[in-house]
Parts: structure tokens; sequence; C-alpha cells
């Protein structure tokens, strides 16, 4: 090694699905968050195992800062929906996985909101049997479903489910009311297993079609109040008060948190010691309700001293309003409600980046803005948004891959079946990405089968050079010629 | 701190001076959406347009051939007669080829997409496409795939840009003056569902009058936070649930239709508490200045929102609103046709 920064040998040439049988990372900003650890160094991967971790020093280390090329571990998301089975035209399995490789993902955890839902060992052996086909090396964990068919009734055969690896329960798309959710914490409970709970008080929010306040009166939605995910979040909680009395190993995970005022009922709690966790989308935290208006500014950018901006005032609005790719659920909230999740996630309540990958046809977008499919494709975007953060000292760079790796590893335990980190001896599961090099947002960069983003035509920062998920060759950044 | 110089030119530009003489800017917009990218020099525009389509309306034979070749298709998802007549009064006006469609509500599972029915519509020859739908923002997803030019005709509780410029209009041919400028106009009744206030807060407030928007707070929900931030961006109006401190010594009050599926959703006891707590009675229009004239956008219930002799009392202006509404449409029509491939600028060098 010199002083002077050796280029990236990345498998050239190599297939994708292969074990990556030689690959030298020399000289790049290493981020290992299980060890705590930053800084310069060499990887070297012989055989799809990590034989040297080297950390550089002295004139070796000189000229290598954290802004240029990242090895850190594979990404972890625990709130993804890859669609297969029923709405393959939307994703399928093989084409969710590419799209998690290409953004760094080395695991994702599917979503049951499937069609047959994810309430049986069937459906789960059908979703695991398209990841085989589709030869990508990305792990594919599930959730099974809380309520058989989603339908809030009755429960799912969480046993059967859990003996066939799902790792939680959610019947996310859709709250699980409160009664029923009382009997899931409890069986889940027992069997070791989380709630992850979609936070939606259903009374508060009929017809809803964005974020209630300023934005939505002026351009005559719905509104979605704050008080929907608010007495969801403490109702769920004081459910779970009561079923940790009976069942100790009883666990709620409130997903895709929102507004200031869940984040703050979920502080309370854990302050009293009550199990229960979160997680926040990369739109959550970096667009607002603006967004539907045409305003395409980051959430902290041009706030003003109340931690609010108006953007018919600031001639803001850069698009068209009523873009249906902005319509999700929770719905885009006011800075500071974004504020607020970035702080949470700072402090570490929010324990993981989730991106709630909701990909959708274009059928079900290119409609009236209130009947618009829900939801924002998150698994190629999520570390560009993620860096942009960092880029604007919201977040530490160290935080943000712990957020996007430890944070969600934590939350799977055991259940992910590996451990976490640049670890020496291991089979290789990390992603190389440059944060000087941008790309950007479209068709033909988007691996996905859906186009469902406000960021399409966006410039993001950090390109993914390489994501190497147990040993094998996941994503490589095409050869620039 | 740099913002600060942008936000009051901002402000400075919507409190234009009113009685400043009309300035000739091109007409740049080809749809009309919404009054938002409104200028108030684009606003006068339309306001002497319609002034000039007044004088077209008192000829004997009220017609004129500006559109004369240019296809208007009226598609309306929800049910009107009054808004519908008026566009189809206003293009006939103007020579133009109308055609009307009355769609049944859309929907994403059955029948056809909206995308593909304006693509039917260009498909079958229109240039123009006057639409009103239920849902808010459904004329923006129209504008993106249609190829010529479209004009909101009420979306969802979101604008209703033609009624916001014929009400500034009726008003401004009212007033002494002829401006609106400092005067105290009331909206009172459902505002939360209606998109005839979010239009004419743009045109009022844009116009420089002092607005109120009174009704029940559970009808005024979210306004308070449009009136908070509206403020600091120039837009500056009242938000109040009270009726008495709302009509006293107005200069306008325009009530709004209050309608029965408000008290199912829980947000009114009964239409009876209502009329009596809200409804504009003659008792409390003796509230407002005597010469204050009287609006309602229709159509009315009248016994609820407005008592039947103040609707028609010599001071109600509604009639005149219907009529003005054609003027306003054969405007806006006007204006729109000039910025279609092929035709000329309205107003233009060629008309000095």
């Amino acid at each position: 090694m010199t002083a002077t920064r050796p280029p990236v040998a990345l498998a050239g040439g190599l297939e994708r699905g292969a074990v990556v049988a030689e690959l030298d990372i020399g000289g790049a900003w290493l981020v290992d968050p299980a060890s705590g650890r930053s800084g310069p160094g060499d990887v070297v991967v012989r055989d799809g195992i990590v034989t040297a971790v080297a950390w550089l020093e002295g004139e070796e280390a000189a000229g290598i800062d954290d802004r240029g090329v990242i090895v850190a571990p594979g990404f972890i998301d625990i709130h993804a929906h890859l669609r297969e089975p029923g709405d393959e035209d939307s994703e399928t399995v093989a084409s969710g996985l590419a799209a998690a490789a290409h953004g760094g993902y080395t695991t994702v955890c599917t979503m049951a909101n499937t069609d047959p839902a994810l309430d049986e060992p069937a459906v789960l052996a059908r979703i695991r049997d398209a990841a085989t086909a589709s030869g990508s090396p990305v792990a594919l964990l599930a959730h099974g479903a809380v309520s058989a068919g989603r339908a809030g009734e009755q429960l799912a055969a969480l046993g059967e489910l859990a003996d066939a690896g799902v790792v939680g329960f959610s019947d996310d798309g859709a709250p699980v009311r409160p009664a029923l959710l009382r009997n899931a914490l409890a069986y889940a409970g027992t069997l070791g297993l989380p709630i992850l709970e979609h936070a939606e008080d259903p009374t508060l929010t009929t017809g809803a079609e964005a974020n209630e306040g300023y934005v939505a009166t002026v351009l005559g939605l719905r509104g979605w109040p704050v008080a929907g995910e608010a007495a969801a979040v403490s109702a769920a909680i004081a459910v779970l008060a009561d079923v940790v009395a009976d069942v100790p190993t009883a666990r709620l995970h409130v997903t895709h948190v929102s507004t200031g005022a869940a984040i703050e009922r979920i502080r309370a709690a854990r302050a009293a010691g009550l199990p229960v966790s979160c997680d926040v989308t990369p739109h959550h935290l970096a667009m607002t309700d603006e967004w539907v208006a045409g305003a395409r500014r980051w959430a902290w950018e041009a706030v003003d001293g109340d931690g609010d901006r108006d953007p018919w005032a600031d001639r803001a609005l850069v698009a068209p309003p009523f873009d249906p790719a902005c319509r999700v659920n929770p719905p885009l909230r006011r800075p500071t409600d974004a504020a607020a999740c970035r702080a949470a996630l700072r402090d570490g309540l929010a324990i993981a980046i989730a991106t709630d990958h909701a990909p959708h046809h274009e059928v079900k977008k290119a409609v009236e803005f209130g009947l618009a499919a829900t939801g924002i494709d998150g698994l190629e975007t999520a570390l560009g948004v993620t860096l942009a953060m960092v880029d604007a000292g919201e977040l530490t760079l160290a935080r943000a891959i712990e957020a996007l790796t430890v944070g969600p590893a934590s939350f799977l335990g055991l259940r992910l079946g590996r451990r976490v980190g640049l670890l020496e001896g291991e089979p290789a599961d990390l992603v190389v990405f440059d944060r000087r090099a941008s790309w950007r947002v479209d068709g033909d960069s988007l691996a996905s089968r859906s186009r469902n983003t406000p960021l399409l035509g966006r410039e993001l920062p950090g390109v993914v050079l390489a994501t190497i998920a147990g040993g094998r060759l996941a994503y490589a950044a095409p050869d620039e010629g | 701190m740099t913002e600060a110089p942008v936000v009051a030119e901002v402000a400075a530009a919507s409190q234009a001076p009113v009685e400043a003489a009309p300035v000739e800017v091109p007409w740049r917009h080809r749809h009309l959406l919404d009054l938002d990218v409104l200028t108030w020099p684009d606003i006068e525009r339309v306001l002497v347009t319609a002034d000039a389509m007044t004088e077209v309306l008192a000829r004997p034979i009220a017609k004129v051939p500006a559109l004369r070749g240019i296809s208007v298709t009226i598609l309306f998802y929800e049910a009107s007669t009054r808004t519908r007549v008026s566009f189809e009064v206003a293009a006939k006006n103007l020579s133009a080829d109308v055609v009307n469609i009355a769609a049944a509500s859309s929907s994403v599972t059955k029948g056809e997409s909206l995308v593909d029915t304006v693509r039917t519509i260009e498909a079958l020859g229109a240039r123009m496409l006057v639409m009103r739908h239920d849902r808010s923002g459904a004329p923006y997803l129209a504008a993106e795939v249609f190829g010529g030019s479209v004009l909101n005709g009420g979306d969802g509780w979101h604008a209703h840009p033609t009624q916001g410029l014929l009400d500034l209009y009726t008003m401004r041919a009212h007033l002494p003056g002829g401006s609106v400028a400092g005067r105290k106009v009331v909206i009172l009744g459902d505002i939360l569902h209606s998109r005839v206030a979010r239009s004419n807060v743009w045109s009022l407030t844009a116009a420089g009058a002092d607005l109120w928007l009174c009704g029940p707070s559970t009808l005024l929900r979210g306004f308070e936070a449009w009136a908070a931030r509206g403020a600091a961006a120039g837009r500056r109006f009242q938000v109040t649930s009270d009726v008495d401190a709302a009509l006293r010594d107005a200069d306008v009050v325009m009530a709004l239709r209050i309608q029965r599926e408000r008290m199912t959703g829980g947000l009114l006891p009964s239409l009876r508490e209502y009329a009596a707590r809200y409804g504009l009675t003659r008792e409390r229009l003796a509230l407002a200045r005597p010469e204050a004239i009287v609006m309602h956008p229709g159509p009315m219930n009248e016994g609820v929102e407005i008592a039947p002799d103040v609707a028609t009392d010599p001071r109600s202006v509604i009639t005149d609103q219907v009529t003005n509404g054609v003027a306003i449409r054969m405007a806006l029509l006007y204006l729109l046709a000039g910025t279609l491939p092929g035709r000329h600028e309205p107003g233009g060098a060629a008309g000095r």
C-alpha cells in the first residue's frame, strides 16, 4: 500500500450471484458500526470470506476521508413490499431483490400484504422459492400477517409461521384493532417474535388523502391528522403495558413513525421500561407535505424559527401539485414532524431506517391523487436520501450507517442468522459506495419494476459500486468504459 | 434572512395598487387550474376582458366568432346545472363547437381512467377541455396528458377558479369606486368543503380585500393554519366562528351552501341549528353596512344558509353572479385559446 489512494479493485467480470473469489478494496473509508470504528482501511475478500480488515494509520491513511469510497456492512431493511405473490406487475421477488442490491441492501424483510396474504407457511414457501429462483444472494426474510387474510378478525397461523421462520408479524398497510393487537402481542410474545404495527386510528383517517394542515387545506385534500397516529400509538402502548404483565417477552415495534406526537409517546413508554421500538422511513425523514403542493426541498431546508415554511410564499413550487407519487400512508408530514423523526433517529429512539419500499404499477398511480395507491419506492433511494441528510449535517455518517445495519440487526436478533460488521473470517456482507459521485434517479437507473417515487429526475449523492451478500456478488456498478 | 426581501416582494405583488391602470401583459397560461399562479396583472387582464364580453352580451345577437372552429369539450364528473350551462353558453357565444359529456364518477376499479378519457376526448378533436371532478387535483392530471387547454370547472374541495374571478368581478361592479381593496368581504358557511371559498381566498386577497371566513369551527378546520401562514406572504384574511363579529360593517356577505351529508359526518348537529346560528337572516344582515351586497354561488338552500327574503332582497346580486359568470368564462376561454398552437396572442401587437 502506498500513501496515495490506490484504486478500488472490484470484482470486474464477476457474474452477479457468483462467489466473490478475489476482491481488494484499498484505501477506502471503512465504517464498522459493530465495533463503533470508522477510518481509513483496506478490506480483502477471498472466496467469499473477508480475510482481512486492515485499519490504516499515519502516512498510509493520508488523504483518505469519509467523503470518498465508503465500505460498510450490507444494509438491512426490516420493512419492504415485494408484491409477490399477487401483484407481480408492480414488483416481483426477483426485481425487488435486484432493487435492494442496487441500493446497497443485503437483507430485506418483506411484508405480509401480498395476495394471498402471507398468513400461513405455504405462502412463505412460495416467496422463498421465488427468491431462490432469482439467483440473488440478497437474503429474503419475511414478516407474517397478524390476522388471517389480514382481515383483522382472527389470528393468522402465528405458530406455524414462526416455525417456518418469519421474523415478525404485521398487518402493515392497515392497523390491527386494539382487541386483536392485545392477543397478537401476547401470542407472538410467547413465540419470541415482535408485532410491527402500522399505527393509524381509522376512525380519524376515513378518506384521508394528505397530512392535515396548511398544505392539505390549501389543496382541498382530506386531512390525515397527527391525532390519527398519536391515538393509535397510545392505544397500542396501553395494550402492550397490559400484555407484558403476563407475557414479559411481548414486543411492540411501531413501523414508519411519522409524527412528533407519536415519537413522544414512544419515548415516554420506553422511559417507563416498556418493550417498544420504532423505525422511520427515508421519506418521512427528508420529505414533507409541501411536496404534494409541488415543492421539492428537503425537509430541513429553508425552515423558519418555528421549524416551518410556506412553499407558496417562498416560490418553492417547482413541480405540478397533486403528484400521486407523493401519496403515501402515513402521509408526508410537516417539517417539524420530519425534524422530530430525525431527532429520534439521531438519539437512537428510532432504531432503524426502514424503507417501506412500496412499488406500484403506473396504472395504480396515474389516477386522481385521492384514488392513487399509497406508498413510495425506497430500496434504491434510501442511501442517497440518507446521505443528503449526512451532507446537510442532520445526521453523522456513522449513525446513518448504524441505522441501516446494526440497528435493524438488533431488531432481528438471532433471526437474522448472521453477525453484522466488517468481520474477518465471516462471509463478506458489505456495500461499497462512492460518496463523491451522484446519480440520477430515472427509468434507466432503477432496477425495480416500479418507478414510484417523487425523486424521479433528481440527482442523489452516493453511487453504490458493489453490494456483496453472503460472500456473493449482488450488484456491481456498470463499468464506466 | 436573505429570504426576507423576496417575501416582501411577493407581498408587494399581491397587494398591488388596485386602482392602477391594468398593464397589458401577454397572457401566458395555457390552462386555468387554480388562481394561485395568477399575478394581479393576470387577474386584471381577465376582468378587463370580461368587460368586453359583457358588452358582447348586451348586443342583440350576443355572438362573436373568436373561437370559430375550436372544439370545446365540457366533461363533468359531478352533477351541475349552473356552471355547466354557463360554460356552454360562454363557449357558444364565442362560436366554439361544444361537446357535453356527463361522466359517472371516476373509479379506478371499473370503467375508463381519467387519463384514458382525456386522451379519447383529445383524439376526437377537442382543443379545450372544461372539466369538473369530485377529486381535488383531477384537472392537473388531465392537463398533463391533454394537448390543448384545460379549464377547471371545480375540483373537489380544491378550486373553482372561474367562480373566484366572477365573484371578484361582481363585487367590483357593485362596490362604490369599483374596487374591493380594503372592503370587508365575509364568506359565511361550510368553508372546509368549499372550493369556492378557497378560490376566493386567492382572488380576494390578491385584490386587497379585508377577507373574513366565518362558520362553525368544524367547518373551518385547517383555515386557521392557512391564515397564519398566508399573512406572512401578504395573503391576509381572518377566520372566525363569531358570526356577529364577521358581519359587523361588512361590505359584501357571501353565504355558502350547507350540504346534508355534513350532518351524517358529525360536523353539525342539525340544519335547524345551523340556520339559527349561522343562517344569513335579515336581522344578521343588519349588522353589515346598509349598502352591503349579498352573494351566493348557488345552488341555495333557502331557509338554511340564507333566508328567502335575503336572497331576493334588493341588495342581493346573486343573479348578477350568474350573468357575470358567462362573461368571465367567455374571457377565460378567449384568453386560453390564444395560447393554443396556431392561434394569435389575443390583445397582442396586432391588436394595438
